[in-house]
């Protein structure tokens, strides 16, 4: 480990052809009070592809934000050809050659292929759009990266693939010397993929300077020269291909010394399987397999991006299916859902991963939150019954711990950990036969965390079926008895979650290892080439 | 080099046929078309009056279509602009209070253009949403147009020029059509081939990215406000010339009326699609239902219904909602058959 490189420029020796074209030095960028990119330096020189890896949130996207001038650094200088550009100025850093391809598709649906590709830079003669010259631009990218599209296509009727190629086209229509993509296949099949990385290699040789952010641990293996490596926004090491290894990558991504347990594992006693998927098909779901028990906890690994909120979305029928079987057994029999009310019925509870858009009214009281999906049972002949709901609302507020446990004060004026409580405590009233939750804990601070994990536990050893999907790995190892890793809309590999590590985890999820606990080897899974 | 790669593009065929329909796939005005088929047919036959009496739709088209033309700016760009009726009032009231005619329409132009700066200026800078800040324009300006006119209509000084503005100019057209003509063409090149008007749809569409790309948006949206200010303030300055006096509660129904031209149109109140042309379609549509309706002596108030249903109509089939609208009937039936 390297640790400590972080002060000096990181240059040395990284390039093949003499000097760095793009120099980022000791880049230190904090939102609130979160340290995004803690003093991290970056070089790359002329017919460099540069692998950038890191675990969601170590920093890459906010640092590549940082060189293409979007984001302005708290500390630090990018130069380009050893001149300093103006720090956070987009204009400065794209007339210098620094073209950044963005991880969310940045393109403007309705207009067409060529005028996209020419947005904020379109050629005019007194205000007029001097359109052959538009086309010709566009069709010169195009021809560039070899992909032929209409150019007069409007963005909305293509692809997600051709809309990716035609972010890149742009890119590369400014002439760039600097090219930045970040996470460019995550939306592609393997055959788009390979193209891309090819068009890539032949960029490179032509002399550019690449940056190439990925989760892939085999793509970077395959194109780059060299790779950095980021953790919890810090530089852990910058390492020519040659000299290391794809585990070695992984241990250092994942790296974290294992917490003091918070949270002890408990012991699981799975009952009689309660929720049943089979052959889950729809939008980035891929044919996927589940079952959830009586008093178990099955987490859902993998990256963001992976298809894991797709997929619990379309088992619980918010989504639409194209195809696929979902039951829930209970005492009272076995139901197929296809809708989300039915699964609702059925005892189905659902956390969302946006709680603040799906899952609380942020102006409406605790209590009435608390109410909403209990209406029934709290109203006396059909009128809801204010001193039901608020006894009810006060003793669930003291169950998840709620603080203050003051249940007349608006949801929304309570922190983010408050808010997941009362969530939880809306669908406690139900004693769930089966409770779905997407990233329980994001954006919570330690203490509630604890708690929330508390009462997922408790939940579970009252006999619920638990789905968690978490792209927290502590808390997942933590909390599952089985660990599904999604990757492409499918299930990478299944592990016991009494013997997964985060190590065991992230390799299935960035497609690294194929090695699977159930004895189910994924077919597609890049091996490097 | 590699081989090319089967990305999979929208359909593009070689022959005629699949040629048309990748064009006409890609406009958004074939629901305004539809229904400008519809009206116009049947019209035809119940009341041909509407087509003889040419003269007299044009003129209904214009007084609807103007307004609409400009707000269609703004709505391309995501916002709303609520205040264009009562900018048509003020605009008025303020150049028949003018003792000059010439200095009158240039004073209430300017005016027109000072409410789009000011909603603009509230919109971007305070950061204020369109619908409210404009909702705010809207009982402002109105409010000061009774003000102004001591509630009561104010007499053009100049009613010669006002009699003469009124009759037919070039053919059949009179100005107010010829204006809106013109306005027609010089709004639909603005989208279409100016850069600036062009960058509009970028604004809607996707206003990060035209961030990204270093498109102005401010400035866009300050030029799109002014557009639908100007345009609202031209359509003051022709009302008030062809009634030789500028009432303050003129312009009270055409509010409703360009909102349901631009959407029966096909543009998005989201921003990002649309057209002017579509806006056209729109407004001649809901020109020609008007005074059919009115030439068969249908009460005005079962005409708003007629144009209601016909705005719901024209939503509804939007290809998104459609989907959407199947999608929870779907669920809802489903729902049904197991509780």
């Amino acid at each position: 480990m390297r640790d400590d490189d972080h002060d000096h420029p990181v240059g040395d020796g990284a390039d093949p052809n003499g000097e760095p074209i793009i120099e980022a030095r000791n880049i230190t960028k904090s939102f609130g009070g979160a340290v995004a990119v803690d003093g991290v330096g970056l070089a790359v020189g002329a017919g460099e592809i540069h692998g950038l890896v890191g675990e969601n949130g170590a920093g890459k996207s906010t640092l590549m934000r940082v060189l293409a001038g979007i984001v302005t650094p708290d500390h630090g200088v990018v130069s380009i050809d050893g001149v300093d550009l103006d720090a956070g100025n987009t204009r400065a850093a794209l007339d210098a050659g620094i073209a950044l391809v963005h991880q969310e598709l940045s393109l403007v649906p309705e207009m067409t292929v060529a005028e996209n590709i020419l947005l904020g830079s379109t050629p005019t003669t007194s205000g007029f759009i001097k359109v052959s010259e538009q086309r010709r631009i566009a069709a010169e990218a195009l021809n560039e990266i070899g992909v032929s599209v209409d150019l007069d296509e409007p963005i909305v009727r293509l692809s997600v693939a051709l809309r990716q190629f035609v972010e890149i086209a742009r890119a590369v229509a400014r002439k760039p010397r600097v090219l930045i993509l970040d996470e460019p296949t995550a939306t592609l099949t393997p055959a788009e993929t390979d193209y891309l990385l090819d068009m890539l290699q032949r960029l490179a040789d032509r002399g550019l300077a690449i940056i190439y952010i990925s989760h892939r641990i085999p793509e970077i293996f395959r194109i780059c020269h060299r790779v950095t490596v980021l953790r919890d926004g810090k530089l852990v090491d910058n390492i020519a291909i040659a000299d290391t290894t794809p585990d070695a990558v992984v241990d250092q991504m994942v790296g974290r010394e294992l917490k003091i347990e918070e949270g002890q594992r408990r012991e699981a006693l799975p009952g009689s399987v309660v929720l049943s998927a089979e052959g889950i098909e729809a939008h980035r779901v891929n044919g996927i397999d589940l079952q959830v028990r009586a008093g178990e906890i099955v987490g859902l690994g993998g990256l963001v991006g992976a298809g894991r909120t797709e997929l619990v979305r379309s088992i619980i029928g918010a989504d639409i299916r194209s195809a696929g079987d979902v039951t829930i057994t209970t005492d009272k029999g076995e139901a197929r859902v296809r809708t989300y009310r039915s699964a609702v019925n059925n005892g189905l509870a659902y956390v969302p991963e946006e709680r603040r858009t799906d899952g609380l009214a942020l102006t409406m009281s605790v209590s009435d939150n608390v109410a909403l999906p209990n209406r029934s049972e709290l109203s006396r002949a059909g009128i809801l019954s204010r001193s039901k709901i608020a006894r009810r609302a006060q003793e669930l507020a003291e169950v998840v711990g709620l603080r203050p446990p003051q249940v007349q004060r608006e949801a929304g004026e309570y922190s983010g950990g408050n808010q997941q409580k009362i969530v939880l405590a809306k669908w406690l009233g139900r004693k769930p036969a089966v409770i779905v939750l997407d990233e329980p804990t994001r954006g919570v601070d330690v203490g509630a965390k604890a708690e929330i994990h508390r009462l997922i536990k408790e939940l579970a050893d009252n006999g619920t079926a638990v789905l968690v999907v978490s792209s927290d790995l502590p808390e997942l190892l933590e909390l599952s008895d089985l660990i599904h890793v999604v990757r492409d809309g499918r299930i990478a590999g299944t592990l016991d979650g009494s013997v997964a590590d985060e190590k065991s985890v992230m390799s299935l999820a960035s497609g690294e290892a194929t090695v699977s606990g159930n004895g189910d080897p994924d077919d597609l899974v890049g091996s490097a080439q | 080099m590699t081989a090319a790669l089967e990305l999979g593009s929208g359909e593009s065929g070689d022959n005629l046929l699949a040629r048309v329909r990748t064009v006409l796939g890609r406009r958004t005005e074939g629901r305004a078309v539809a229904l400008l088929a519809v009206v116009a047919v049947v019209t035809a036959f119940l009341e041909p009056v509407v087509f003889t009496s040419y003269p007299v739709t044009l003129g209904r088209i214009a007084l609807i279509g103007l307004v609409a033309l400009g707000l269609t700016a703004v709505i391309l760009m995501g916002e709303l602009d609520l205040s264009v009726a009562s900018t048509l009032a003020v605009s008025g009231v303020v150049m028949a209070s003018i003792e000059s005619l010439p200095l009158g329409i240039v004073a209430a132009l300017l005016v027109g253009l000072m409410i789009g700066a000011a909603n603009a200026f509230f919109v971007v800078a305070v950061g204020i949403n369109s619908f409210i800040a404009t909702l705010g324009m809207l009982f402002f300006l109105r409010g000061s147009a009774f003000v102004l006119s001591n509630e009561e209509p104010v007499r053009l000084a100049n009613r010669d020029a006002g009699i003469a503005f009124g009759k037919p100019f070039l053919g059949p057209l009179t100005p107010r059509m010829l204006l809106f003509i013109g306005a027609f063409i010089a709004l639909q090149v603005f989208v279409t081939r100016v850069r600036v008007g062009r960058e509009f749809y970028a604004v809607g569409g996707n206003r990060e990215a035209a961030y990204d790309a270093g498109i102005p948006v401010t400035r866009r949206i300050v030029t799109g406000f002014m557009i639908s200010g100007f345009v609202a303030a031209m359509a003051g300055v022709i009302n008030t010339l062809e009634r030789t006096a500028a009432d303050p509660t003129a312009g009270s129904t055409v509010l409703l009326a360009s909102f349901a031209a631009a959407i029966v149109g096909g543009v998005l109140l989201t921003g990002g699609r649309g057209s002017i042309f579509g806006t056209l379609l729109g407004a001649t549509s809901l020109g020609i239902l008007q005074v059919a309706l009115t030439l068969s002596g249908v009460q005005v108030d079962v005409q708003n219904i007629v144009i209601g249903l016909v705005l719901l109509l024209a939503v509804i089939t939007d290809p998104n909602s459609v989907r959407g609208v199947v999608g929870s009937v779907r669920s809802l039936l489903q729902g049904r058959s197991r509780a």
